[in-house]
């Protein structure tokens, strides 16, 4: 082994891989914190902003429904501490969302999300660097371990000679990968180190990386015979690349996409806004029934007359039913989601390079299933403030902008 | 024991029969050359004899080790030299015969390294530059060296002075011979029909697979060159 060692050492096209292999994941970790750096600077100002915002506009209010109103809640999720490693839906879904009182579907899916022209590039972190590019430079490292020799007129030789042929050619290919995985997770626990993440996470990623690169080393190494030429074996494994690391997932894609059709998400908010722009013009009567169906405790407080001028909970009652009038249509949305992510979690099991890019994800909580983990956190908090606003509302209190600012509840997104 | 026992060997190479059921022997301490034109089925022998081929039918066997059945042990008796011996270019001549040596199994200290580069030839200053600037003669002498050094009782040897001046060709020979009389047991195959009679204890003409003659040496005189050349130029490449 240590003459093997010796060996790969003085071989300069492996240092060009290994360099290159650092450099990529070096590059990827130091753009994955700066990216987790800037949405945590991000929060924590937006923390600062909405709680500033909030007293100024809650100490400007008369009444409850004009509170409600003007009164802006930050939500968000933070980026967990090796979401450096894997920025996956944070750079499509959202990561934060300015609620308030208002039916909350709209402000949902209307939301604006990052510029989607980088959304398309994609995200230069460790989870594309280990899925996408680490194949490619064990493909380099291997692809003429046996044909170079032949092609040198050393194989025979070199077979003659050592004891065991297969032994040689696993030890020369593992001392090669083995490196790749130090040049490629150096910099990663490095990271990790930095950011603060747990050991057994990033244990569990490395132990992730060394199988995929131990999968892409068995398929060239079988692939790349010694009787081919270099070329041809490179031409092989090129293709190979392709067609596992791009063709199979976009095919996977297209075809989860057709089998789970989702609703847009335009559909939601227009649902939504029709159903309360629409309750304006109809009786009350049409807005208090559903929203006594699902609160039935104000209905000793919701005593109407289609005469009365404009009332805030009237208001706030036809925002909700706006809500469940959509409701159908982003449950089967969120339904959708999940499902499309569950076809996707097994498809993955034959696309090696979806895999590793889910399985790091997961890792770092930047998955599918962590943004609708999120979805439901912000519905659930604009419960919290309906529940906490229709009390004050329906049972007419007096408005107290001192106490509004003391006990209105505030989104926290501890635990998840 | 005899070294080298072939019997009745048939091979074939991408579907056509290279050789067509030889059979020789080599004994310890005799050097066997193979003589024949291209494609007569020389290399095809030697690789037969690695285990790298599988014969069709009959037999083969080093040192009682059958080369199908202890494709390793027959490996460890056996040093071989390919034809136009490729070493690292990137590795010196020191170098080059430490790592093949060490994945033989064999350790070696510099003295014997220089003892057997001596043995070639191969000048002192040139043993420290990268085999890459060597020229075809320099690379063939480090691999002669190379055989030597793994101090097998079997010696394959593939077209060993391909690329050698004259002096280093009688230099080679002599050494062949010396490793002979260490009781080194020699298979080479060759078409030079001088060299062949130089160092040779036994010749056998080979022609699209098939032995077509053989000559012996007498006690202690050499095979006598213009029989075999006759014989050669009228059989082996007809």
């Amino acid at each position: 082994m240590m003459r093997e060692f010796k060996f790969m050492l003085r071989d300069k096209a492996v240092w060009v891989w290994l360099s290159l292999a650092f450099v990529f994941s070096l590059a990827a970790v130091s753009l994955g914190l700066n990216e987790v750096s800037q949405q945590n600077a991000e929060i924590a100002e937006l923390k600062q902003l909405d709680r500033a915002e909030r007293r100024t506009n809650l100490a400007a209010q008369a009444d409850w429904g004009s509170a409600a109103y003007y009164t802006f809640h930050i939500t968000y999720d933070p980026p967990s501490d090796f979401a450096y490693a894997a920025i996956g839906q944070r750079d499509v879904s959202p990561w934060k969302h300015r609620i308030r009182m208002l039916a909350l579907e709209g402000q949902i899916y209307e939301t604006d999300a990052n510029n989607p022209d980088f959304a398309l590039v994609g995200r230069f972190d460790f989870a594309f660097v280990a899925s996408l590019i680490a194949p490619l430079l064990v493909v380099l490292l291997l692809f003429d371990l046996r044909s170079g020799e032949q092609v040198a007129g050393r194989l025979r030789l070199i077979e003659a000679s050592a004891a065991s042929g297969a032994k040689l050619w696993w030890s020369r290919a593992g001392l090669r990968v083995s490196a790749l995985a130090v040049a490629l997770c150096v910099p990663l626990i490095a990271g990790g180190l930095v950011s603060g993440a747990p050991i057994l996470t990033l244990a569990f990623c490395v132990g992730a990386v060394c199988v995929y690169l131990a999968f892409w080393t068995m398929l060239t190494l079988l692939l790349a015979p010694a009787t081919r030429t270099g070329a041809y074996n490179l031409t092989t494994m090129l293709g190979t690349w392709l067609l596992l690391c791009a063709v199979v997932p976009a095919i996977l894609t297209q075809l989860i996409e057709r089998v789970v059709p989702l609703p847009d998400g335009g559909e939601i908010v227009l649902a939504q806004r029709e159903a309360v722009n629409d309750a304006w013009d109809l009786p009350r009567e049409a807005t208090y029934e559903p929203f006594l169906q699902r609160y039935p405790q104000w209905a000793d407080h919701t005593a109407w007359n289609d005469e009365d001028g404009f009332e805030w909970k009237w208001y706030y009652a036809f925002q909700q039913v706006g809500d469940q009038t959509a409701e159908p249509l982003s449950q089967s949305y969120r339904v959708g989601q999940a499902r499309r992510d569950e076809l996707a979690r097994w498809s993955s099991l034959i696309s090696p390079a979806t895999l590793m890019q889910r399985t790091m994800e997961r890792l770092a909580g930047t998955d599918m299933q962590a943004a609708i983990d999120y979805e439901q956190d912000v519905r659930q908090f604009h419960g919290v403030l309906r529940d906490w606003y229709y009390a004050r509302l329906f049972k007419a209190e007096v408005f107290d902008a001192d106490v509004a600012i003391e006990t209105i509840p505030t989104f926290d997104p501890v635990g998840r | 024991m005899t070294a080298i026992v072939v019997q009745d060997l048939r091979v074939s190479r991408g579907g056509t029969e290279v050789l067509k059921g030889i059979s020789f022997s080599v004994d310890p301490g005799s050097v066997y050359a193979l003589l024949g034109g291209n494609g007569a089925g020389k290399s095809t022998t030697l690789l037969t004899l690695l285990g790298f081929l599988t014969p069709d039918s009959g037999s083969a066997s080093v040192l009682d080790n059958d080369v199908t059945q202890c494709v390793s042990r027959v490996r460890q008796q056996i040093a071989y030299l390919p034809e136009a011996a490729t070493l690292y270019p990137h590795l010196n001549a020191y170098e080059n015969l430490e790592y093949f040596l060490d994945l033989a199994g064999r350790k070696t200290t510099q003295l014997e390294l220089d003892q057997a580069l001596d043995e070639v030839g191969l000048q002192l200053e040139s043993r420290s530059r990268h085999m890459e600037d060597y020229s075809k003669g320099m690379r063939q002498k480090v691999a002669i060296s190379l055989a030597i050094l793994r101090e097998t009782p079997v010696l394959l040897l593939d077209e060993p002075t391909s690329g050698l001046d004259p002096v280093a060709i009688d230099e080679f020979n002599a050494l062949v011979r010396n490793l002979a009389g260490l009781g080194k047991s020699i298979l080479m195959v060759t078409h030079d029909v001088y060299g062949a009679c130089q160092v040779a204890n036994r010749i056998g003409l080979l022609r699209r697979g098939q032995l077509v003659g053989s000559f012996d040496a007498p006690a202690g005189e050499r095979i006598e060159t213009d029989r075999v050349h006759a014989t050669f130029a009228e059989r082996a490449t007809a």
